[in-house]
């Protein structure tokens, strides 16, 4: 049922990713890519983690996704349905993603990852918040100031000093 | 001569119904009945009374008296009930359907009109299957340009979405839930955080200006009320320490989190009317302006559809507020107990001069409890509350105060005008993200000072 349920998942997500790249509509590929968040999302509720998957399903696919659309929808219609044949660039980029492929799963089976039990416990959420407060309070602090170093940044671009003006 | 049916003819009538029922029995015996064999080889069928129940043994105890309450025990306790019936899809659509006609009927007081008035007689109470009968029946129209796939998938998926938010809402004590997760709120804001993705893909699959227009503006809303509503809701979090829904409702037994939350729940009512795009945040669908806004191109069921959708949001936003501030289903327990002899002798029939002649023995009664022997452990003295009473009187205590949240869900409609765009956008970015923080703050404030939370006061 698990094998079965995991092949499910990789088809979805590996099909889901091709097609993002593959599709000619814009809209339809970030359907597609939509699909691979959620596969991942699946994922981790397989590895025993819904606290994570959750967050994937809210972030990802609830608010990057809406994002990405959002752009694609403001984006030109010609530019949406241009068609762009270059057959040498596909094949070396799918060479490309071999080798990535190859040489982060090599590196990925050399690591300790063979001796993982796979019957443990799923991993409490509380422990993770826990976690995050005691041992890796610095770093999480400097996560938050530099999320609200570069919003801050972002609304000093985004203020445009002529529409203030005509508002006054 | 009618003109409906002009050619009418008796031997007609009648060729025409014999023709049905030899297809219906001829499509029956070819394909249901080996179907039903398919399912029924796959299907984990239930043990009642220590035998397994097969296809044969359900027919025959049918029509048995003895056995069909221990049938219908073990339907109720299954798992397609509670996806289909009681705490899942039926229940919610139930009280869906109540709130359309209530709002209806309700506005129309508000306002000195009539409301529904000629369908069924009294009221107009059958108003509502006339409208769904008529939106079945109606064709289903696809603009020419439209994105088809996109255009029919949107109505299935709001209702599929809206669906699985209900499954996540647990509606009595004793695991009455479709879903029972740990991260139970955490689901709830990602399947929320699917409802703008669908918006803006039906928006723009129409492939027209005006559900275009609403869908941009259902985004903006939508994703800018997503943040206080999900802040609004943590300080609660943080008070429990938990994200299991049920026992969030476990943790207010004594108190309803309103008490010390009232900011929070003021925010969260604001977000939630503006998630459910009602008056006065409904520039989604404003109808005076950009004709129903997202919902313009759809016709027939898939209006319908989106409807329905809408309205089992409502129900699962509301019962969402009386799980995390108004306690859920706890309350003073009214269900009277039954007696023992009932369940072990029988039940006593008199005749007319009020003597026993004859006893019912009706074994499988209880018919609410999982475990009968929870009557002998009350009649000892043992056990407060057997979960047959807990469960009817949670769900009465449930039902009443998500129907007073609907209330007040649907109050603001007869009351006040739509706001601007601006105003909107100022109120979540600005007021309500700054109220929760002030909430959230109370919340670490009562942590810290020992009141309430792990090793409290209360």
């Amino acid at each position: 049922m698990a094998d079965a349920l995991f092949l499910a998942i990789s088809v979805l997500t590996i099909g889901s990713a091709i097609a993002a790249l593959e599709m000619r509509s814009l809209v339809y590929g970030s359907i597609a890519l939509m699909g691979t968040l959620g596969g991942v999302a699946g994922f981790y509720v397989m590895l025993d983690s819904p606290f994570v998957a959750m967050f994937q399903l809210a972030v990802y696919v609830g608010s990057i996704a809406v994002l990405i659309l959002f752009t694609v929808m403001l984006v030109k219609r010609e530019l949406i349905f241009k068609k762009i044949e270059d057959p040498k660039r596909k094949f070396a980029g799918i060479g490309l993603m071999l080798i990535v492929i190859l040489a982060l799963g090599a590196v990925i089976m050399d690591s300790g990852i063979k001796t993982i039990s796979t019957d443990s416990d799923p991993v409490d959420f509380r422990e993770i918040g826990g976690d995050f407060l005691t041992y890796y309070w610095p770093a999480l602090i400097l996560m938050a100031l530099i999320l609200a170093g570069s919003v801050m940044g972002a609304l000093v671009l985004a203020r445009r000093e002529d529409t203030i003006e005509n508002e006054q | 001569m009618s003109v409906i049916a002009p050619k009418f003819r008796l031997g007609y009538f009648l060729k025409g119904i014999f023709d049905n029922a030899f297809w219906i029995l001829t499509i029956v015996t070819l394909a249901g009945i080996p179907a039903i064999q398919i399912v029924l080889f796959y299907l984990e069928l239930p043990v009642i009374d220590g035998e397994l129940l097969t296809a044969f043994l359900a027919f025959t105890w049918l029509f048995n008296p003895t056995m069909q309450v221990p049938l219908i025990k073990a339907l109720i306790y299954s798992d397609l009930f509670r996806i289909v019936a009681f705490p899942g899809f039926g229940f919610a659509a139930l009280i869906a359907a109540g709130t359309i006609f209530v709002e209806r009927k309700m506005l129309a007081k508000l306002q000195l009109r009539v409301g529904p008035f000629y369908c069924g007689k009294v009221e107009g109470i059958l108003q509502l299957a006339g409208d769904g009968l008529k939106l079945i029946s109606k064709e289903i129209i696809i603009p020419a340009k439209a994105d088809k796939p996109l255009f029919w998938a949107a109505p299935v998926l709001f209702v599929g979405t809206a669906a699985a938010f209900v499954a996540l809402i647990p509606v009595a004590p004793g695991g009455w839930v479709v879903a029972d997760l740990d991260v139970g709120l955490l689901a709830v804001f990602a399947v929320i955080g699917f409802f703008p993705i669908i918006t803006i893909l039906s928006a723009w699959s129409a492939n027209s200006k005006f559900p275009f227009i609403g869908g941009i503006r259902a985004l903006h809303q939508m994703v800018s009320f997503e943040i206080p509503l999900i802040l609004s809701l943590l300080g609660v979090v943080i008070l429990t320490g938990t994200l299991n829904l049920s026992e969030i409702v476990e943790s207010q037994s004594s108190f309803p989190w309103i008490i010390f939350m009232p900011i929070g729940a003021i925010v969260f009512f604001t977000t939630m009317l503006a998630e459910l795009e009602r008056i006065p945040f409904d520039l989604p669908e404003a109808e005076s302006e950009i004709v129903a806004g997202w919902l313009t191109e759809f016709s027939g069921m898939m209006y319908g559809l989106v409807q329905l959708g809408s309205y089992l949001k409502l129900y699962a936003f509301a019962a969402l507020f009386v799980i995390i501030f108004l306690g859920g289903w706890t309350g003073p327990v009214f269900w009277p107990p039954l007696e023992t002899e009932l369940i072990t002798e029988g039940i006593p029939i008199p005749n007319y001069a009020g003597d026993p002649i004859l006893t019912v023995n009706a074994p499988g009664l209880p018919l609410l409890d999982q475990d009968p022997n929870e009557w002998v452990l009350q009649q000892q003295g043992e056990l407060q509350y057997t979960s047959g009473q807990l469960l009817v009187s949670g769900v009465i205590w449930f039902v009443l105060k998500t129907v007073g949240v609907i209330f007040f869900i649907l109050l603001p409609r007869g009351v006040f005008p739509r706001i601007r765009l601006d105003m909107l956008l100022h109120i979540g970015w600005y007021k309500l993200i700054g109220l929760s923080f002030v909430n959230i703050f109370i919340a670490l404030g009562l942590v810290y000072a020992g009141v309430i939370g792990p090793g409290g006061i209360l």
